[in-house]
């Protein structure tokens, strides 16, 4: 785990109101795994830091992805190249990806895509054929970038790909990982128990420390979603009792 | 050169500046923990048994604050003794146990399951839990209730016993003189404020436990002023805590008429915050001349 101060080197608009934030962050590029998150704060900022996927690698810099929520949000899209932050990672335990699968299907909706491109480069690198399935509202709040050897497209209007959840559209493959609101994980896991899926919480310290992000498991009892998450298997958790989607959250 | 050490009762700290329990964990959590600066820590908060905690959502952050009702997860005494005892035992700076219970005989046994430990330095009682014996009442709101628990517990421990006072009272000096009769060895003031913040987005309070208790930079002019007003009650030492953030936020407890102070919620956020007050404290002191934390002016009228 690593403490920076990070430069921000670039921004650009992957779907309405959707942006991908580039920033200088050498010894968490070169150690982040794939599901695993930075905690990123500011000054003057809000409080608390705010929790981001690492959604790509390139060379010492990192990216994440994000929308205006909340103010925070809004204060962090509207910085310049050059503006630092602090940005504290690569934390939590990321999806397990190993040889052995030959195909995987990457479902993601909406900002869940943020997750998801990590993961395709390292299923790639092991040979696996990896289909990319990622569903939103509209063709407008589909993120432009891609990452698979198939790409399927779901809205809940139609105007791109099948009409439907990008749950729906997802062929079946050996690996199965999956990140979007937690409704969502929940019908992955209706579908693939086995599938692996990255949660959505609310975060205090990111460290395991303030036990804020605590995610209800089926077998009962609590565990932190900044510790043992954000990658759970989708059985292990107990969705009736998981919020199914936070108004202010982002994807860990 | 200054010399930093504060003495709390009989007990000599190396620091003014310790970790708030509930933003530490055990101690073996912290992220990149400089140690060279933290005088003591404080645990997590404690039951005899485990404790599940509550549902989700548990957090919801407030302008210059945030909410938290985590209902104090955890694994019960016996587990703290058995898995992390052992690790305070060998560190360098002590360890206080956060104790919580339903009853007063509930805290007087947790005493007596801890006293004598290898590794535990002293006790915090957390007095902000409801009396289920009073239907609920909390001790800390009623100083009969208050002082009966600190007697349980200081008839079953020789540890120096810490009595950690809640805010949600109309006078806290009240509370204060009840708990230093009944033996407390210092007081630690403040506990975090019951708050509750509600999401327009569905019409309910944002906590699943509808209220939390609310710290962080928001509290701390309040904190400052409890603080005082315990100090200028009471004989023993006052440690401050209430949303301190940098060395000027922990001075203004000092000279308030506290001993050390307590970083909490703020090292959520910078996890160098405990090394930066202690750091700027002492930058302070050695700017204006004093040779230690206790020969700051105490603005402490005895009226």
């Amino acid at each position: 785990m690593f403490l920076l101060d990070a430069r921000i080197t670039g921004k650009r608009l992957v779907a309405r109101d959707m942006f991908v934030i580039t920033m200088h962050a050498p010894q968490i590029a070169s150690s982040v795994l794939p599901g695993q998150f930075v905690n990123i704060g500011w000054s003057p900022g809000p409080l608390l830091r705010r929790p981001f996927s690492v959604y790509r690698v390139d060379g010492e810099r990192i990216e994440i992805v994000l929308k205006a929520v909340g103010t925070g949000t809004a204060q962090l899209l509207s910085m310049a190249q050059g503006d630092r932050v602090s940005c504290l990672g690569p934390l939590g335990h990321g999806f397990e990806i190993g040889a052995g699968p030959r195909t995987a299907v990457l479902v993601s909706g909406g900002l869940g895509v943020a997750s998801m491109r990590l993961a395709a480069r390292q299923a790639a690198s092991l040979g696996i054929r990896v289909a990319w399935v990622h569903g939103a509202r509209t063709s407008q709040d589909l993120c432009s970038e891609t990452d698979g050897d198939d790409v399927i497209w779901a809205t809940d209007d139609g105007s791109k790909g099948i009409k439907g959840t990008a749950v729906a559209a997802a062929p079946d493959a050996g690996l199965v990982l999956a990140c979007g609101p937690n409704r969502m994980l929940a019908a992955v896991a209706a579908r693939w128990p086995g599938a692996q899926v990255a949660v959505e919480t609310y975060m205090g310290c990111g460290t395991g420390v303030c036990l804020g992000c605590a995610v209800p498991l089926a077998r009962g009892g609590y565990d932190r979603a900044c510790k043992e998450g954000p990658v759970y298997r989708a059985a292990d958790v107990d969705w009736a009792s998981l919020p199914p989607h936070l108004s202010y959250a982002v994807p860990a | 050169m200054t010399q930093m050490s504060v003495d709390i009762g009989a007990l000599r700290l190396r620091g003014p500046v310790l970790a708030a329990s509930g933003t530490f964990g055990y101690g073996t959590e912290v992220p990149l923990l400089e140690r060279r600066a933290l005088a003591g820590m404080v645990s997590k908060g404690i039951f005899l048994r485990p404790r599940e905690g509550t549902p989700p959502p548990r957090i919801a952050e407030t302008p210059s604050g945030m909410l938290n009702a985590i209902g104090l997860q955890g694994p019960g005494v016996e587990v703290v003794i058995r898995d992390y005892a052992p690790k305070w035992a060998e560190w360098d700076f002590p360890v206080f146990v956060n104790i919580n219970g339903e009853s007063a005989a509930e805290y007087g046994e947790l005493a007596a399951r801890l006293d004598g430990v290898p590794g535990v330095a002293g006790i915090e009682i957390n007095i902000s839990c409801p009396n289920v014996e009073q239907g609920g009442l909390y001790f800390g709101n009623d100083p009969r209730s208050a002082s009966a628990v600190t007697e349980a517990v200081r008839k079953r421990t020789s540890l120096p016993v810490w009595v950690k006072l809640t805010p949600m009272v109309t006078d806290i000096g009240v509370i204060a003189r009840a708990v230093e009769a009944a033996g407390a060895d210092a007081l630690c003031a403040i506990n975090t404020l019951v708050g509750m913040s509600i999401d327009l987005n569905d019409y309910k309070p944002r906590l699943s436990f509808r209220t939390g208790g609310l710290s962080g930079p928001a509290i701390r002019p309040l904190a400052v002023h409890l603080a005082h007003q315990a100090a200028r009650a009471v004989r023993i030492p006052v440690i401050g805590i209430g949303g301190i953030s940098r060395a000027e936020d922990a001075l203004e407890f000092l000279v308030a008429g506290c001993a050390a102070v307590q970083v909490g919620t703020a090292t959520f956020v910078n996890p160098s915050a405990i090394a930066e007050v202690h750091d700027g404290i002492a930058a302070f002191l050695e700017a204006k001349g004093f040779s230690s934390p206790a020969d700051l002016p105490r603005f402490l009228p005895r009226d």
